[in-house]
């Protein structure tokens, strides 16, 4: 303690032989979190209070008269501590093997293995054998409604799932009910967790195998899974995310940890949509012509002739774009237009909710009602609403405009078959066909967000980014790619490499940007006002 | 005072030495049956009291209940802190903690009724289905069963003619194993609604059934 009498706002301790300073009121396990040394443990959530009850994250502290739970034990100053001793390594094994007693060791069949607590602490520590002889008891599985289904048999009583229910959701749904080895985790009787719009994050911080996903049920193991690190697109909150991948599919939707964003969290609505990135027929090659007289071409004379018409272009220019398309598309599809002639309209379309659903415990998270990803970025970028809250509509005067048209990433199913029949030039970069597209001139295959990199701008206001889990279907490429390569024709310049250089071509131009990079955004986004601070 | 003649009176701390009645020991207030509004407000929920005649319909809670809830709530800090006195007047009335009186109580206390249930479940003594008019609990922890209570449980369901934890055909009875009742110097044990009866032997039974009875036919 400084001389002075004032408490100094760090203290150092010794940690497994290493010293580490932490601010004042850190606990234990966190400052060994610091040096990297994770103490086991199964109650102790970072989002979660910590009741210090499953006894597994226990430490030696000399001087303390017995072992202290780190969870909980604020760091002092000069204090020794050993995660590794003899003392707790003893403990640990004595407390896994309690969590054995009743536990069903079904890892075969438990889709939590390869990522179990569990698992992972008893196979790096556990007894070879347990040593209890009498019959483990048997619950099965209670459906709790929504996406969760809960398995009795491997809970470890942490209690995660109610203080989640209790602390963040503020809707107090799950409690322990009975005690002792009779005790499971339950709703009251039957009313379950419908409705209950965060619930799926129970699954997610289930240290076990407890709660799992109705809808990932024995659908993939946890190791056949390749993590991308994304943004959730299925509102402007955008949620970090990680999309967890297999046979070219996205099998899951996962949080990935933001503070300023989402928490440890994200939502229900966001976390089940993710069939539209895996469905399949798409359209595969560049095209060119309209109706009957269609025919698919390759890219490099595509886009040369496209180039062509643009240079020769003297009408107005009017642009569909969606909000699920990233900042690099729709700003150099912008630029595009800018360089080819006058702009008539830059709109988008996309689905309003009728309410926004916050999360109580965790203020910063709304599901917003703009149910796209990229709204703010598309305003940001010049484009203007039109429509209804459904998403449809609103293209009347684009239907029928007569110099150019683009339509980029809106698959203008709501719009009649003589879509763009009056233009001199109709540019179609989508993923699907659709018959409002068959006045187009050009086709052109995109990638969706998930089969490329880039970013969007969320309803805060932050540049976020997002990396590429799918592989493109054909020849489809990201926006940003066939933009710029039209781009660099009109103005013998250079087709970007890659997102980041799309990006950085966009932030010498736009003034809300300048100044960012993708490195300068990392993976954890920045607000476009903080990076101008 | 009974006079029906078996060893024990009924009452704590008989050994034979004292010539006490049983309501020297508890006191007058004490023998029989507890007034429906119970003793004094501030003793009010305090002990799980098991009356022979329930409500299991009854209003959570009117007249002198609903003073004595309301008396019991300003003893308590918080709502979670009145549950468990709030759940023994709830059961004191009904006889039991069905799921519905959980979610009542709940909404008495604006706490959620899972809490509620995690709460009730936890404890032993709420009873979450209807028992007998006499709830037997038989202690068969440690010293009890060292002096043979397992056949003075045995002989109380032989005679009153139910499973363990089931409810006598009449309704009269329902058997249940207890953990210790705090009563170690004088087993076999049996806390019978409110009062415990000591010294307990299995040839004991019969009488102790046939005072019951008779107290019941007495009303
Ligand atoms: S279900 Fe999972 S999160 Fe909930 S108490 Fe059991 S192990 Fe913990
Ligand atoms: S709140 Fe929005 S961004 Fe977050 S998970 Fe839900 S839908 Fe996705």
């Amino acid at each position: 303690m400084a001389s002075n009498g004032r408490k100094a706002d760090t203290v150092t301790l010794t940690i497994d032989g290493r010293e580490v300073a932490v601010p004042r009121g850190t606990s234990l396990l966190q400052a060994a979190a610091a040096l990297g040394i994770e103490v086991p443990h199964y109650c102790y959530h970072p989002g979660l209070s910590a009741p210090a009850q499953c006894r597994i994250c226990l430490v030696e502290v000399e001087g303390a008269p017995k072992l202290q739970p780190s969870c909980v034990t604020i760091a002092q100053d000069g204090q020794t501590v050993h995660t590794d001793s003899e003392l707790a390594r003893g403990m640990r094994q004595g407390v896994l093997e309690f969590y054995l007693v009743n536990h069903p060791l079904d890892c075969p069949i438990c889709d939590m293995s390869g990522e179990c607590s569990l698992q992972d602490y008893v196979f790096a520590e556990g007894r070879e054998r347990g040593r209890a002889q009498e019959p483990k008891r048997v619950f099965g599985r209670d459906d709790f409604g929504g996406d969760v289904l809960y398995y009795g048999d491997r809970c470890v009583m942490c209690t995660r799932c109610v203080r989640f229910m209790d602390e963040v959701a503020r809707d107090s749904r799950l409690t322990v009910v009975e005690r002792g080895d009779r005790a499971v985790i339950d709703t009251f009787f039957d009313s379950g967790l419908d409705g209950a719009s965060f619930a799926g994050n129970v699954v997610d911080i289930c240290p076990v195998g407890a709660l799992v996903s109705k809808d990932f049920l024995h659908k993939a193991r946890a190791w056949d899974l390749d993590h991308a690190p994304s943004v959730c697109p299925n509102c402007s909150q955008g949620c970090n995310i990680e999309l967890h991948t297999r046979d070219n599919l996205v099998q899951r939707l996962k949080p990935r940890e933001n503070p300023e964003v989402n928490g440890h969290w994200m939502c229900d609505y966001g976390r089940s949509r993710y069939e539209w990135m895996n469905r399949t027929g798409r359209i595969e090659r560049p095209a060119m012509g309209r109706g009957e007289e269609r025919s698919e071409a390759d890219w490099p004379g595509t886009l040369e002739a496209l180039a062509a018409r643009l240079a020769g272009n003297e009408g107005e220019i009017a642009i569909v774009a969606s909000p699920f398309c990233s900042v690099e598309a729709l700003g150099a599809l912008s630029q595009l237009a800018k360089e080819a002639g006058e702009a008539a309209a830059a709109v988008f379309r996309s689905p309003r909710a009728g309410d926004e659903d916050p999360l109580p415990g965790f203020p910063l998270l709304v599901r917003r009602r703009d149910l796209a990803p990229n709204v703010d970025g598309a305003r940001l970028l010049g484009y203007a609403r039109t429509g209804t809250d459904d998403g449809s509509g609103g293209l009347d005067e684009v239907a029928a405009h007569r110099g150019v048209v683009f339509v980029l990433g809106d698959d203008l199913n709501d719009q009649p078959d003589d879509f763009g029949a009056a233009a001199d030039l109709f540019v179609y970069l989508g993923t699907f066909d659709s018959p409002a597209a068959r006045n187009a001139d050009f086709v052109l295959p995109v990638t969706t967000f998930a089969e490329e990199e880039g970013t969007f701008v969320n309803a805060q206001r932050r540049v976020q980014r997002f990396g590429q889990g799918l592989r493109a279907p054909g020849s489809a490429r990201p926006a940003w790619l066939v933009l710029g390569a039209l781009l660099a024709f009109l103005k013998s310049g250079k087709t970007p490499a890659n997102a980041a250089e799309a990006f950085a071509a966009l932030a010498d131009e736009i003034p809300a940007l300048s100044g960012m990079s993708h490195e300068s955004i990392g993976p954890g986004g920045v607000r476009l006002e903080a990076a101008h601070a | 005072m009974s006079e029906t003649p078996f060893r024990n009176p009924g009452w704590a701390g008989n050994t034979g030495e004292f010539e006490l009645s049983e309501a020297d020991v508890r006191g007058s207030a004490f023998v029989g049956r507890r007034p429906p509004e119970g003793v004094h407000p501030s003793t009010s929920a305090s002990y799980p009291f098991m009356r022979v005649e329930r409500d299991p319909g009854a209003k959570l809670f009117d007249g002198p209940w609903r003073e004595r809830f309301e008396k019991m709530l300003t003893r308590y800090p918080t709502a979670m802190a009145a549950l468990l006195p709030t759940l023994n007047l709830a059961q004191e009335l009904r006889g039991h903690i069905s799921p519905e009186t959980m979610d009542e109580v709940a909404g008495l206390l604006g706490l959620s009724s899972a809490y509620v249930r995690g709460v009730a479940t936890f404890y032993t003594m709420y009873n979450k289905r209807p028992v007998g008019r006499y709830l037997i609990q038989v202690c068969t922890n440690i010293s009890c069963s060292l002096c043979g209570a397992d056949e003075v449980l045995a002989a109380f369901l032989k005679h009153v003619g139910a499973e363990l934890g089931e409810n006598s055909s009449d309704g009269n009875f329902t058997v249940v194993e207890a953990e210790c009742l705090a009563a170690c110097g004088f087993p076999t044990c049996v806390q019978i609604n409110e009062r415990y009866f000591e010294d307990v032997s299995a040839g004991d039974v019969p009488a102790i059934l046939k005072r019951l009875v008779s107290e019941l036919e007495g009303e």
